[in-house]
C-alpha cells in the first residue's frame, strides 16, 4: 500500500514536472506557481493539468499575478510582481476578459478566441454582477482550474444543468429577481425538448439555445430573442429547418403560418404584445403541443366566453366523441386567419359545410344558415346605415350623434360572433337584437337628415322667391316715385 | 279721420312728428356716378342689426365654458328648429359686415369724405371698423372647436410679440398665459356686452355727425355750377334704395346659410397638436401671411415684431389720414393718395389670396 501511494506521488510529480517542462518549452519558463503549489498538495493545481487553459499555455501567474520564474515564494508572489491572490468574484470577468475581451492579441488569434466580455457585460448577468459580489461570472457556470472545452460532455456547461444551479435556487434568486419563477429547469424537464435531451439527445433546445449564452438578455428586453415578439423567430431557429427537424419527422411550416395568422400578424407586423407568441400556446420552458383534449382550454386562456359557450354546445361532446381537436378544426392551429361572417354557412369560405350538409337531411343546416342570416342582416344594416349618413354628410348635414351610436354596433357585433360558438339561434338573436336596434335608429337618422337637406333648400326656394319679388315691387315703386318727381 | 291718422296726430302733439316729417323731406342726398358706394355704409347698419337680432336668439342656448360651449353649439344646430340657419346667418353676417364695413371705408377714403369737416366721422367710423374686427375675433373662439382654439391662440400669440405691452396684452386677453375656459368666458363677456355696448353708443355718434353733417358731396363738385349737382331726397328715395340693397343682401345671405351653412367641425382639444394650415379669418390673412414673408432677423430685431410694429404704425397711418393729407383739405386733388389706396388694396387681396392657397 505504501508502495503504492509513494509510486502515485511519484508519478504525479513526474506528471507535474513534464507539463512543467512542456509549459517552460513553450514560454522558454519553468512554471514555478504550479511545480511549488503542486509539491504542497494544491489541489487547484492538481485540476489545473487537465484545464484547457494550462494546455493552451495560460500560466497560474496570467490570471493570480507574480513572477513564475523566481524560487523565492515571497518574491513571486509579492505584489510589487502584480500577485492579485485569490481574485474578487467580481473582478473575475476582467480576468478571463484579458482573453476572451475585445483585445486584440497573439494568443486570441492563435486560439480563434471570441470576444465575449462584451456581451457578458450587457447581459442580466453582467449587470446582476455589478450589483452584487455574488452575482454570477464566468466561472459560476464554466467551474475553475478545470475548465474544459464546451464541447466535452463533462463541461459544466454541457448543454445544461448550469443555469439551474442558480435559476432552481430560490434563496440566491431572490437577492436578485425576486419575481422571477425559479421552476424553469423543472418544467424544462417535462417539456419534449427536456425528455429527449435528458434520454441522451443533444438537438433539443436546451437554455442557451433560446437565451443565448453570454448575452443573456431580460425577457422584456425587446433585443432578447425571447421577447415576446422575437420569439416566433427564435422557435422557427430549430423548428423550420427542414434538416434539424428531419429526424423528428414534425411539421417545419409553423413560423410561415403563423406569419399570415391574425395572431402572427398582430404579433409581429402591428407589434401587439398581447397577442399570443409560439409560448402562449405551447408553453415556454414546458413546451409541448397541446392535446386534443386540452385545445379549447389553450385558445380559452385567451378567448375565454368562446371556450365557455364551446365546452355547452353540442359540438364538444361530438368532438370529444370523434377526437377532433376544438377549435383548431374550423379555426386551424399556426394558420388562424380573421374570422368571418362566411365562416357559417354552405357557401365559399364557409367551414360548416366540412362537416354538414345543406339538406334536410342535416338537421343543424337550417339552424346554421339562420345564424348566418342574423350575422348577415347586423352586418349589412350596418354598411347601408353608414352609407346613408356619409350621403346626409356630404350633404352637409350634422348627423353626428347617429354616427356615433353607429359605432356601439361594433359592439353587438362581436357579442353575436362570440355567441356563434354556442351553435343556437336564441343567443345570437339576443347578443344581435341592441345592434339591429341602433342600425335602425341610424338609418332613421340619416333619411330624415336628407329629407330636411331637401325641405331647407325648398325653404330657401320659397323665402329667395318672396324676398325676390318684394326687391321688384320695391325697385318699381322707387322708379315711380322718382318719375312722379321728374313731372 | 282714420285710426292710423289718429295715432300720428296724437304722437304729433306729444313729439313733433312733423319736424321730423320736414326733415326727412327737406334732407337732400348727392345722387352722382359714385353714390352706390354711399349704400355700403346702410348694408353695414343692417347686418349690423342682423348680427344683433341672430346673436341674441343664439344667447338663449349658447353655454361658454370649455365643457358646454361646443356642445351648445352643436345642439343649436343639430336640436334647435332653425338653429342651424340663425347660427350660419349670424356667421355669415359677421363676415359680409367686416366686408361691407371695409368697403365702406375704402369708399370714403377714395371719395376724399374723410377731410374737414368729417374728420371724427372717419375716426368713429376707423374705431367700428376695429370693432367689427375684435367681435368677429372673439365670436370665432364661441364655439370651442378646434380651428377657433387653434386660430386663437396663434392670434393672441401675435399680439404678445408687440414690444412692451404685447406680453401683458395677450394674458389681458387669454385671462392668463394659455387660452383655455377662462378666455372663452372673457371672449363671451366682451363678445356679448362690452363690445355691443362701445359699438351701439360709437355707432349713434358717426350717425350723428353723418344726419349733422350730410352726406359728403363729391370733390368735382367743389366748382361745379349747382345746375350739375343733382340730389334725392333721404326719404323716401335714399331710404327705398337702402331697403332694395337690404333685401338683396337678405337673399344673399339666406343662399348662403343654406347653401353653405357654416361648419362646426371637432371639439377644441387643447392637448392636441395644432392641425395643419391652422390660419385665422380671411380678414387678419393678410397680415398673418406677410408676418410669414418677414424674415426671422431684421436688422437684428426679430422679423415678427418688426411686422407687428409695422401693421400697427400702418394701421396709425391710416387712421390719421385726415391729418396728414394736407392737400385734399386745401382744396387739391391729391393722386398719390389714390395710388397709395390702390397699392393697399391689391396688396391686401394678393396676401388674402396667397394665404388662402
Amino acid at each position: 500500500m505504501k508502495h503504492l501511494m509513494l509510486l502515485s506521488i511519484v508519478a504525479t510529480l513526474v506528471a507535474f514536472y513534464q507539463s512543467s517542462v512542456t509549459y517552460a518549452q513553450e514560454k522558454k519558463v519553468v512554471d514555478k506557481c504550479l511545480s511549488c503549489h503542486a509539491d504542497i498538495g494544491g489541489a487547484e493545481a492538481a485540476a489545473y493539468i487537465n484545464d484547457i487553459h494550462y494546455k493552451a499555455g495560460v500560466s497560474c501567474a496570467d490570471c493570480h499575478g507574480g513572477d513564475p520564474t523566481l524560487d523565492d515564494q515571497d518574491a513571486a508572489m509579492s505584489t510589487v510582481k502584480g500577485y492579485i491572490g485569490v481574485p474578487k468574484l467580481s473582478a473575475i470577468p476582467q480576468i478571463c476578459g484579458k482573453c476572451h475581451g475585445p483585445e486584440k492579441t497573439p494568443f486570441k488569434s492563435k486560439y480563434h478566441l471570441n470576444n465575449v466580455m462584451d456581451d457578458f457585460v450587457a447581459s442580466v448577468h453582467g449587470r446582476a454582477l455589478t450589483e452584487s459580489n455574488d452575482g454570477p461570472q464566468c466561472i459560476s457556470c464554466h467551474g475553475i482550474h478545470n475548465i474544459v472545452k464546451v464541447s466535452d460532455k463533462s463541461s459544466p456547461v454541457y448543454p445544461t444543468n448550469t443555469c439551474a444551479k442558480c435559476h432552481s435556487n430560490p434563496d440566491y434568486m431572490k437577492k436578485f429577481n425576486p419575481g422571477l419563477p425559479v421552476d424553469q429547469y423543472e418544467k424544462y424537464l417535462t417539456s419534449v425538448h427536456g425528455e429527449r435531451n435528458k434520454s441522451g439527445d443533444p438537438k433539443p433546445a436546451t437554455c442557451v439555445s433560446c437565451h443565448s449564452n453570454h448575452l443573456v438578455r431580460a425577457v422584456k428586453d425587446p433585443r432578447s430573442p425571447v421577447y415576446p415578439t422575437n420569439i416566433p423567430q427564435t422557435c422557427a431557429k430549430c423548428h423550420s429547418s427542414k434538416s434539424y427537424m428531419a429526424e423528428y419527422r414534425i411539421p417545419t411550416d409553423q413560423y410561415d403560418n403563423f406569419k399570415q395568422s391574425v395572431h402572427g400578424v398582430a404579433l409581429l407586423q402591428n407589434s401587439d404584445l398581447s397577442a399570443p407568441a409560439c409560448n402562449s400556446c405551447h408553453g415556454n420552458h414546458g413546451a409541448a403541443p397541446p392535446g386534443i383534449a386540452s385545445v379549447s382550454a389553450v385558445c380559452g386562456t385567451c378567448h375565454q366566453a368562446n371556450a365557455d359557450l364551446f365546452d355547452k354546445s353540442v359540438h364538444k361532446t361530438a368532438f370529444v366523441k370523434a377526437k377532433l381537436p376544438g377549435c383548431v378544426v374550423c379555426h386551424s392551429n399556426h394558420l388562424v386567419k380573421p374570422p368571418t361572417d362566411m365562416m357559417i354557412g354552405f357557401s365559399s369560405g364557409s367551414v360548416c359545410g366540412n362537416c354538414h350538409k345543406n339538406n334536410s337531411t342535416d338537421s343543424a343546416a337550417t339552424l346554421i344558415l339562420a345564424m348566418h342570416s342574423i350575422l348577415d342582416s347586423l352586418t349589412t344594416g350596418q354598411k347601408n346605415a353608414s352609407s346613408l349618413l356619409t350621403h346626409a354628410e356630404e350633404l352637409g348635414m350634422d348627423v353626428s350623434d347617429a354616427s356615433y351610436s353607429l359605432k356601439d354596433v361594433n359592439q353587438s357585433l362581436v357579442e353575436a360572433r362570440v355567441q356563434v360558438h354556442a351553435f343556437a339561434v336564441p343567443p345570437l338573436k339576443d347578443a344581435a337584437e341592441p345592434g339591429l336596434k341602433i342600425v335602425a335608429d341610424a338609418q332613421k337618422s340619416a333619411l330624415s337628415a336628407i329629407n330636411e337637406y331637401y325641405f331647407r333648400r325648398q325653404g330657401l326656394g320659397v323665402a329667395t322667391l318672396v324676398i325676390t319679388l318684394l326687391v321688384i315691387l320695391l325697385y318699381l315703386k322707387i322708379k315711380q316715385i322718382e318719375r312722379k318727381k321728374a313731372r | 279721420m282714420n285710426k292710423e291718422s289718429k295715432i300720428i296726430r296724437w304722437l304729433d302733439a306729444r313729439y313733433s312728428l312733423s319736424l321730423l316729417e320736414h326733415f326727412a323731406e327737406e334732407k337732400k342726398v348727392p345722387h352722382f356716378s359714385g353714390s352706390f358706394w354711399y349704400y355700403f355704409g346702410g348694408v353695414s347698419l343692417f347686418l349690423f342689426i342682423v348680427q344683433v337680432i341672430t346673436g341674441i336668439l343664439l344667447l338663449m342656448y349658447y353655454q361658454p365654458g370649455a365643457q358646454t360651449a361646443y356642445e351648445s353649439v352643436r345642439f343649436i344646430v343639430t336640436k334647435v328648429e332653425f338653429g342651424w340657419l340663425i347660427r350660419s346667418i349670424h356667421s355669415w353676417s359677421a363676415n359680409l359686415m367686416i366686408l361691407s364695413v371695409i368697403i365702406h371705408m375704402f369708399s370714403v377714403y377714395f371719395t376724399k369724405a374723410f377731410r374737414k369737416p368729417r374728420e371724427l366721422t372717419w375716426y368713429s367710423g376707423f374705431l367700428l371698423l376695429a370693432l367689427s374686427l375684435a367681435f368677429g375675433f372673439s365670436g370665432y373662439l364661441l364655439p370651442w372647436n378646434t380651428l377657433s382654439y387653434f386660430a386663437t391662440k396663434v392670434g393672441t400669440e401675435i399680439v404678445g410679440v408687440v414690444p412692451f405691452i404685447g406680453k401683458p396684452m395677450m394674458e389681458l386677453l387669454r385671462n392668463g398665459s394659455d387660452v383655455t375656459t377662462v378666455t372663452l368666458t372673457r371672449f363671451f363677456g366682451l363678445h356679448v356686452a362690452v363690445f355691443p355696448a362701445i359699438f351701439t353708443v360709437v355707432l349713434g355718434v358717426h350717425l350723428l355727425f353723418i344726419q349733422v353733417q350730410g352726406i359728403s358731396e363729391p370733390e368735382s363738385w367743389k366748382d361745379a355750377p349747382e345746375s350739375k349737382k343733382k340730389y334725392i331726397p333721404f326719404f323716401p328715395n335714399f331710404v327705398l334704395r337702402d331697403v332694395l340693397l337690404w333685401l338683396i343682401v337678405l337673399n344673399v345671405l339666406a343662399i348662403l346659410a343654406v347653401y353653405f351653412p357654416w361648419e362646426l367641425g371637432g371639439k377644441a382639444d387643447p392637448f392636441a397638436p395644432a392641425p395643419l394650415g391652422i390660419r385665422p379669418e380671411w380678414y387678419f390673412l393678410f397680415m398673418f401671411q406677410s408676418l410669414k414673408f418677414f424674415p426671422a432677423k431684421i436688422l437684428g430685431l426679430d422679423g415678427e415684431v418688426v411686422g407687428v410694429v409695422l401693421f400697427g404704425l400702418a394701421g396709425l397711418l391710416w387712421f390719421l389720414i385726415p391729418f396728414w393729407d394736407s392737400r385734399t383739405v386745401k382744396g387739391h386733388r391729391n393722386r398719390i393718395l389714390n395710388y397709395a389706396g390702390v397699392v393697399v388694396i391689391l396688396y391686401i387681396i394678393i396676401m388674402t389670396i396667397i394665404g388662402a392657397g
